[in-house]
């Protein structure tokens, strides 16, 4: 498998995994929902987009991303107390 | 850690990041409004059907890793290689704004417009605002694909992971979270 299959692999199959944890109620599923979003977004970018042989770029862009989606959950978590 | 480090052009990835910070205001701004009304909003994102998003996030997917085929063809001299997996990107971005329609086209029927709650005019705002991404995205990889050369084709190949990569971050906000 080719590294760019591998990459295609991953997103297929944290999309899958977003369906099976959608029925899930509650703040953590949504946790949940986010951090595979943003394995999602780590796989596009380091993959697709080349950033893992772009030394520290790929943290660079998955780090605030990884905070701004905390701040999602943050308000969604507020929104349904 | 340099900007030289960065693959393709510089100003691409200002656009990148550019894109990626106004859909994430959006999105912010929707999950803030949500506090005002939090039933409502998962009333009405209640109505939205989430299966055609998860079908529409396989088809970008399949078509990103096509536009990365088509990258590494177009760097290894394979023009017609590299058309062909253009080709497929594109088609991919057809099927997407083929099923986004259906589902608009679903959701106008259920009495979901623009106006019929907040929830909606986000809604449409940023899915509408991706969707053009979307078309321009396709006119670019279909402009790339002419002369096929590798820096075009890279530049194509990135657009086109960034309407993908946004696609993979709005999904959540609106279609799942409450």
């Amino acid at each position: 498998m080719t590294p760019l299959t591998r990459t295609w692999a991953t997103l297929i199959a944290l999309s899958a995994a977003t369906v099976l944890l959608v029925p899930m109620p509650g703040r953590a599923a949504m946790a949940g929902l986010l951090v595979l979003a943003w394995l999602k977004a780590r796989a596009i970018l380091g993959g697709f987009l080349h950033l893992r042989t772009a030394p520290g770029w790929l943290a660079a862009l998955t780090v605030p991303l990884a905070l701004w989606l905390a701040a999602i959950w943050g308000l969604a978590a507020l929104s349904f107390r | 850690m340099s900007l030289d480090d960065l693959p393709g052009e510089l100003i691409l990835w200002i656009l990148i990041v550019s894109e990626l910070l106004v859909f994430a205001a959006g999105i912010t701004a929707m999950m803030a409004t949500q506090l005002t009304d939090p039933q409502g909003f998962s009333a009405a994102r209640a109505m939205l059907d989430g299966r055609m998003a998860a079908l529409n996030t396989v088809v970008l997917v399949t078509s990103g890793l096509l536009a990365a085929r088509a990258e590494r063809a177009a760097g290894a001299g394979d023009r017609r290689g590299a058309r062909v997996a253009l080709m497929g990107a594109a088609l991919g971005g057809l099927a997407f704004l083929s099923i986004k329609a259906a589902e608009y086209a679903r959701d106008l029927a259920a009495g979901a417009g623009m106006d019929s709650h907040p929830f909606f005019t986000f809604y449409f705002l940023l899915t509408g605002f991706h969707a053009a991404h979307v078309i321009a995205g396709v006119a670019v990889l279909a402009l790339v694909a002419i002369r096929a050369r590798p820096d075009a084709v890279q530049a194509g190949a990135m657009f086109w992971h960034m309407v993908d990569l946004v696609w993979v971050l709005i999904l959540p906000p609106i279609y799942l979270l409450g």
